[in-house]
């Protein structure tokens, strides 16, 4: 009898302790199946925004997108039900999401994410070129961009020996662009930090302006509002303002604003900027944004070229203004070639202004980061009356 | 005889020494400081467009940008932003914000809050040619005007550039103009600081 209920006590143990094991296993499966769902986001990917100034492939670059994206595991809203929603909200802007449309989205649609794409060069002439910039911003309430990424080739970027690295083909660079946005998703949804090449010195700000203290330890809420553009290129304006984005993204420091809600909000309090940036056009947008810091600036030169010969010439200055002091914190200026530097065979030579541009801003935004280094500049203003010359 | 031959021989190598230094390119500077003017009591500047001279249309813009940030990247500045000082000529009503009066310096500046006023001009920006030989020049004068009583205070002048005797011997198109124009500023702002 004692040896039953022994026994009957150890079988029931058993059980307990298998069962509580299976339990805990199932528990962990469905974590596990939860964080996989959250980090693979049901995604809209929105049609390309052109900002190249000639005809580009938009619908063909869509699904290539969306093909690639669906074929990593990432679920894709069909292009079907994603005009339709378009269609019913009026939506016709697909360079940005306010969060009126994102609302909409999430709660109609079920979506999580929308990839938003901008081509900032296309050029079938050989050798083909291609600059894509690509951003996935969440739905949710702070309408956060979780991933950003901008890629930027020419078919003669490495020609390799005797030319057989040479893409002559248009639509093969545009797979190639597109792969690389999509290795970089994949990556970045995976919970991998992608590595970041660290940026020539040739490519730093020729001046730079940093206040005292900024940017601290703080994590800063950043806007960034259209440059004006001085120079030959249409769009130019815009297309320096998602390098800032994206660099500002990657850097990590920052907390980004989707440039959609700025753009938004701008429209909406019928903001104009036609010399500059005020202070009180600063505070307006930095108090409807929620953001305590707000780039803006001048771009004077955005030139890109065609054909083998030649090289892209950029010359921007940016300037940001903090909310709570209401001053510049920070000011800069740069201008580069994409020959600067290269003495040999074109080597190192960069042969489209959207890499040049992702370079230079990379590391202006690497300088913003170093707080406490002191750059070579000027000795101070006198501060007694000078003799008389 | 033989001081004859002398005297000629010095006024032959001073005149080449003369067309030598004519033929070279490169900087000269003019300033003004005022001797009574208390610099470090400025702490905000405002600068005003440039007025263009030369032929480039964007020269102003594109010379007052880089002087506005290398100005505040000094760090004994602060420089109003250029968008701000817009809005204060606007404001003010400045006809020619570009020479602007004593009574529109006084006018201008408590609006934006500046110590004192810097005007310039764009002489020169862009190629120069002589013969067959081209170069780069920039020329541009600055003046800054103290806001209290409206009078100029500094005032000077920098010339980088143009067609120097490598030029003119090897040719190659002289130095570019960003990197002249970054010349120019630096040596105003050196002046400014001197």
């Amino acid at each position: 009898m004692t040896l039953s209920i022994n026994s009957m006590s150890r079988s029931f143990a058993f059980v307990f302790v298998l069962g509580f094991f299976l339990l805990s296993l199932s528990s962990q499966t469905f974590a596990a199946a939860v964080s996989l769902e959250n980090s693979r986001p049901r995604v809209a990917v929105y049609i390309p925004q052109n900002l190249s100034g000639r005809p580009v492939p938009l619908r063909e670059l869509r699904e290539a997108l969306s093909t690639s994206i669906a074929s990593s595991g990432i679920p894709v809203l069909d292009e079907a039900s994603l005009n339709r929603f378009m269609a019913r909200h009026r939506i016709r802007y697909s360079g940005g999401i306010d969060r009126e449309s994102a609302s909409f989205l999430k709660n109609e649609e079920k979506i999580d994410a929308v990839l938003l794409t901008t081509i900032e060069l296309y050029d079938e002439n050989y050798p083909p070129k291609i600059g894509i910039l690509s951003r996935l911003v969440s739905t949710a309430e702070g309408m956060e961009i979780l991933w950003m990424e901008s890629v930027a080739l020419a078919g003669d970027d490495s020609p390799g020996i005797l030319g057989l690295g040479l893409i002559s083909d248009p639509a093969a660079l545009r797979k190639k662009a597109v792969q690389s946005l999509v290795d970089s998703l994949k990556l970045h949804l995976s919970g991998e930090k992608a590595e970041t090449k660290p940026v020539n010195r040739r490519y730093a700000p020729r001046y730079f302006y940093r206040a005292d203290g900024f940017p601290g330890d703080r994590k800063y809420t950043v806007g960034v509002v259209p440059f004006l553009n001085a120079s030959d290129r249409k769009y130019a304006g815009e297309i320096i303002v998602l390098h800032f984005l994206t660099e500002l993204a990657r850097d990590g420091r920052f907390t980004v604003i989707e440039p959609g809600v700025a753009r938004q909000q701008l429209l909406n309090m019928r903001i104009i900027m036609a010399e500059g940036m005020t202070l009180l056009d600063a505070d307006h947008i930095t108090l409807s944004l929620g953001a305590d810091l707000v780039f803006s600036g001048n771009v004077l030169v955005y030139e890109d070229f065609s054909g083998p010969e030649g090289a892209p010439k950029i010359d921007f200055s940016v300037v940001a203004i903090e909310r709570m002091t209401k001053k510049m914190v920070l000011s800069s200026k740069s201008y580069n070639r994409g020959d600067d530097g290269v003495f040999f065979f074109d080597r190192g030579k960069v042969n489209t202004a959207g890499r040049l541009a992702s370079f230079m801003v990379r590391s202006l935004v690497g300088e913003v980061a170093q707080a406490g280094k002191e750059r070579e500049g000027f000795s101070e203003l006198p501060y007694s009356p000078g003799p008389a010359k | 005889m033989k001081r004859i031959c002398i005297c000629l021989r010095n006024i032959i190598l001073t005149a080449m020494f003369v067309s030598l230094a004519s033929c070279a390119g490169g900087g000269g500077t003019d300033k003004f400081r005022d001797s009574n003017m208390d610099f470090g009591s400025i702490q905000n500047v405002a600068v005003l467009p440039f007025v263009n001279l030369s032929r480039d249309q964007q020269a102003g813009d594109r010379v007052r940008d880089v002087f506005v940030t290398a100005l505040l990247a000094t760090g004994g500045i602060y420089v109003i932003p250029t968008g701000e000082v817009s809005r204060g000529i606007g404001l003010a009503g400045m006809a020619n914000a570009g020479a602007p009066s004593t009574a529109e310096i006084k006018k201008l500046a408590p609006l934006v809050k500046a110590d004192a006023i810097i005007s310039g001009v764009v002489r020169e920006y862009g190629e120069v040619r002589a013969g067959s030989s081209v170069a780069n020049v920039i020329s541009v004068s600055l003046q800054m005007a103290e806001v209290q009583s409206g009078r100029v205070v500094w005032s000077a002048t920098s010339t980088k550039g143009g067609i120097g005797l490598k030029d003119r011997l090897l040719g190659g198109g002289g130095e570019p103009l960003n990197k002249i124009t970054e010349e120019a500023i630096r040596d105003l702002i050196n002046q400014l600081y001197e």
